[in-house]
Parts: structure tokens; sequence; C-alpha cells
């Protein structure tokens, strides 16, 4: 497929590497920013340099002594954490069922969660923050972690039937000849096989539910639960008149390069889950 | 990110002749039963919240006014249909939604080709481009506004000051671009990794054939590269619209919906309705409106895609 039009000539090489190298400044120009400014000084971030004329850790040094963000990243990391941890437990449960099983009004149940994937979240947002406040979840852990599975749990049992598909399901009949019950066949024989979509699904939820601001910024008011996102909106200098830029790009850097760093091992894997299901073959 | 691929027949069964008329109803609901956990949770999360929804769009009610509480039928309604700043919000929702979605997609196919070419590093490179989508979207808004729309030291106007454009406020002067800008460099990886999963679908040998019919390069991507991807595009498009319509984090942190109503779309309407001016009634009957149009026009463009599918497959 690389020689679409007539052969590789080194011009025409050189021709993509240069295309390829404004590409990746392009998307990268913003992010190497983000970065270079998280090391400079409070004097030097308005000079505009692109790499900093000196080096320091005060911006770190300073969100990570202030229990603003500290407490925000504990929240941000406790309820993605657990919030993809159900939502994957329940979504393997029904991709298995939407993959494999043959049932009367499957379609229907079908349509249905597709309705709530598309049920946009900020009609919701109200209601939420009332009976959040009605049965004492505002502002706490739960409050939060309920919305993210709901949200999630298309997006998870999307991406889990598309593996779900790929598994050789004749080991399943197999085991279940064999005297297993579909419970065992499914744990013993199926579970080892899923775990690699189980596991890019669990990132992919684990992703959404740590980005999510909507929520966030409604169903939270204090630093009990307020997560990073919501954290961010209320970023200010030490005082009124000082520059918030370094410390907010010390936190975007932060909370920014595991999400990179997981992705880079995980690539093949992530772009599958968001490809293979999204589309047929 | 639902596609009508989902419901994909599972014929691997075989099927005993009479299968399902002699399941009973125990049976059936043991079949149903790995799917009802998830299904139950849903639904009572979405549908519960809803029906209160529903409830507040016929009441009247300021939460500045305690005690105001009555029924008022449609009045919310009629009070949003007849509100100027929601129909400047449907308004921009509109168009911020559309020109993004727009230029990601022709961003997007531009890449997806460019690394569907074999050269040195492209998994890196692949990397390095996805990486945007995956900045936290309330972080990436921020530093933008920061540090790259900030009149005197923003990036942008530093890289166009050899144009002769100096301290200009892109946030506050251009809005609208602005809140593009961020929303497009965000959502390109998005469109580009579909296409791209397009573009690798594409087998070999109808590349190879219209070569040997003389077919140029620009030739095959017309005729023969952008049919067979033309579903992937509207898959991508599909799905990009329905996230994009309910863009927030980067209105709230950039531009407050403004200067004025500038940059006020759909969520952020109904958010300031309900926890800024305390109109609960106003901005229920608004996320009413709201639910029941992107339903609809999420059906429409389900049943367009799932046609073509079912067409392509025939």
């Amino acid at each position: 497929m690389a020689v679409i039009g007539g052969a590789e000539t080194p011009a025409r090489k050189a021709k993509w590497a240069l295309l390829d190298v404004v590409v990746v400044v392009y998307a990268l120009v913003p992010v190497l920013w983000i970065v270079s400014l998280s090391f400079k000084t409070k004097g030097t971030i308005t000079d505009g340099n692109f790499v900093p004329r000196e080096w320091t850790l005060d911006n770190y040094q300073e969100i990570f002594t202030t229990t603003e963000f500290v407490r925000a990243l504990v929240n941000s990391i406790g309820i993605a954490l657990i919030a993809t941890l159900i939502a994957v437990v329940l979504g393997t449960m029904a991709a298995y069922a939407v993959a494999r099983l043959d049932f009367p009004g499957k379609r229907a149940l079908i349509g249905v969660s597709l309705l709530i994937a598309m049920f946009p979240q900020v009609s919701l947002v109200s209601p939420l923050f009332d009976i959040e406040r009605a049965l004492g979840l505002f502002d706490t852990w739960p409050g939060l972690i309920l919305p993210y599975i709901t949200f999630a749990l298309p997006l998870a049992i999307y991406t889990l039937s598309a593996f779900f598909r790929e598994i050789p399901w004749e080991l399943e009949k197999a085991a279940k000849m064999d005297g297993a019950t579909p419970a065992q066949a499914f744990l013993k024989v199926i579970a080892p096989l899923a775990a690699p979509g189980v596991f890019t699904t669990a990132i992919l939820v684990f992703i959404f539910a740590w980005n999510d601001f909507l929520f966030a910024i409604s169903l939270t008011s204090t630093e009990r639960a307020r997560t990073v996102p919501a954290a961010l909106s209320f970023f200010t200098g030490a005082s009124q008149f000082e520059d918030p830029t370094g410390t907010i790009s010390a936190a975007a850097v932060v909370i920014t390069i595991p999400i990179i760093v997981f992705v880079l091992f995980f690539q093949r894997r992530i772009v599958a889950g968001l490809t293979s299901g999204a589309v047929k073959g | 990110m639902l596609t009508p691929s989902l419901p994909a027949p599972t014929a691997t069964k075989p099927r005993q002749p009479p299968a399902p008329r002699t399941l009973t109803a125990g049976e059936r609901w043991r079949l149903r039963a790995p799917l009802l956990p998830a299904l139950v949770f849903a639904i009572a999360l979405t549908q519960v919240p809803f029906l209160l929804t529903l409830y507040y769009s016929v009441q009247s009610q300021n939460l500045l006014r305690p005690g105001s509480k009555e029924f008022v039928g449609l009045a919310n309604y009629g009070k949003v249909f007849t509100d100027e700043l929601f129909r400047n919000a449907v308004f921009n929702t509109v168009t911020l939604t559309a020109s993004t979605v727009i230029l990601s997609m022709l961003l997007g196919i531009g890449l997806a080709v460019l690394l569907d070419k074999k050269f040195l590093g492209r998994s890196v490179v692949r990397t390095l481009l996805i990486t945007p989508f995956l900045v936290m979207p309330a972080a990436a808004a921020l530093l933008w506004k920061t540090s790259m729309f900030n009149p005197v030291f923003g990036l942008v106007n530093w890289m166009l000051s050899p144009f002769g454009v100096d301290n200009v406020d892109w946030a506050s002067r251009y809005p609208m671009p602005a809140i593009v800008g961020v929303l497009v460099w965000q959502w390109t990886p998005f469109m580009m990794l579909i296409v791209l999963a397009g573009l690798q679908s594409q087998s070999p040998e109808v590349l190879e054939a219209a070569k040997v019919d003389g077919a140029n390069a620009w030739q095959t991507f017309r005729r023969v590269t952008l049919p067979h991807l033309r579903q992937f595009i509207e898959l991508a498009i599909l799905l990009g619209s329905i996230f994009i319509v309910q863009t927030f984090d980067a209105i709230f942190m950039i531009t407050q919906g403004g200067p004025g109503q500038a940059t006020t779309n759909l969520p952020y309407f109904i958010y300031q309705q309900a926890f800024r001016a305390f109109d609960v009634g106003e901005a229920a009957a608004a996320g009413v409106i709201v639910v029941v149009a992107t339903i609809t026009i999420a059906m429409v463009a389900l049943r367009v895609i799932s046609n073509l599918f079912t067409e392509e497959s025939a």
C-alpha cells in the first residue's frame, strides 16, 4: 500500500519526511510549549522563549505542596479507578450477552443502551444535583462514581463486544461438553482470552472518567471530592496578581504524562479498541 | 460510542429447529441476566433524573425565590423558544459543531493518508499525533487560554508575529474561531484514527488494479479510496458530532460563554440557567428539548448509516 503512484525515489521520501515533520510539529508544539512553561521561572514565563532560559522545578514543588492539587489528584485517581472497575465488570457481563447469547428482545435492549450513550449529559446535571443533595451524595466520591459508571457503560459494552466477537468461542463449547457450567466455561476458558480486550476497555473508561469536567464541576463543592479538572478551574497564583500559568502547566504535565505513557505502552491495543469496534472488519 | 455494527448476528450456535419457541420464560431471563445489571443501572441513573427534568420543566421554580414553585404547564417551553439567548445558543452550537467537525475531518483525512504510508518511525508519529486527544480537555483548554491565546506572551501571536500580527487577544476578539481551533486540535486525532482504520481495510489488489488501469495517485484516491472511506467518514462524523455538541469544558475554561453570549452553546446555556441564574424550570425545559433533538438527529443519522452498512455487505 506504500506505493500508490510511482516508485519510492529519494526525493519522494524526503517530501514525505518533511510533511511528517510539519505534522508532528503541529500536533506537538502546544504540548511541548506546556512542558516548557512548566519549567520556567516566574520571571521568565512571559519571555516567549521556546526553551526555558532558566530551568526550575519550583512550579512542580508548588503544586505538590498545595493540598488543593494533591487532594484533587487523590480524588481523581480514586474515583476514576473505582468507576472503571465497576463499569468494566458490569460491561463485561453485558457485552458477553450481546456478543454471545441469542435471546428475544436483544435488539431492543441494545437500542436502549444506544440511547443512553447519546443522552446529553448536561440535561441530567441539575436533577442529579438535587437528587444527590437529597441523598447526601453531593460532594462525595460515590456522587461522581455513579454517573461515571453510567456514561462509561455504553462505551465499555461497545468496545468489549467488539473484542468478544473475535474470541474463538468453540473453546467454550468444548468446555461445556466436558461438563463445565456456562459460568465455569466463561471464567476458566473465555476470561483469560478476553483479558486484553477488558484491559483496553478499562484504559478507555479510565480516561473518560479522568477527563470529565461537567459532572466534576457541578456535583462537587469542596476539596472532599473535587477532581483535578474541576480543581484546575480554581487554580490561581499565590496572589491575585500572580500569573498561574507556570503552576497550571506543571499540573497539566503531571496529569497528562501518565496517560501518554499508558498509550505509548498499549498503543496498538488502544487504537484497535477505538477503531476495531467502530468499524466492521 | 456505540455504532450500528453492535448488533452483529451471532449465528454460532447450531440452532435446533424449534429453538426460539421452546424457551421458557425462566430460560429467557437467564439468557438476559448478564445484560441486566448494566442496563438497570444505566436506566436508573439516566431515566430517574430525566423524569425529574421533565417534572421540573413544567414547574416554575427559581432557587433565588424560595417557595416560588408552582405548576405552569408548558410555559417554560414557550419561554425557551422565545428566549433570544436560547436561539443564540442553538446557533452557536450548530456553528461550533459544524466547523469543528468539518475542519477536523479534513485534517484527519490528510493525516490518515500520510500515516498510511510506510516510513521510519511511523508508530511513534502516530502516537504523537494521538496525544492531543488524550490531554485532559479541561487542562488543554486552560493552557490554550493562558499560554497560546494570551495577547502578550501567547504562542499564537508569537508564531504570527512575522506576518505583522501583534498582541491580539484571541479569546475575546475572535472567541468562536479560538474555541473551534482548540476543538479541532483536540478532535483531529479521533477522525484520523477512524479514517486510518478505513484506509488500512482497503484491499491492496483494488489499488493495484487501479494503477494497472493507468490511474494516477489523485484519481485513485478520488475514485477508489474515497468511496471506500465513505462509511468510515460518516461514522466518524456522527460520533464526533455527538460528542462535540456536548462541548462544555473548553467554553467554561476559555470564554465562559462570552464575550457577551458569543460562544454560549447549548450545554453552557443550560448550565448557566440552572447553576448561575437558578432558573431551574427554564433550564429543565431547554434540557428536554436538547435530549429530544439529539436523539432524533442521532436516530436519523444512525438509520442512514446502518442502511449504508447493509448495502455494503449485501
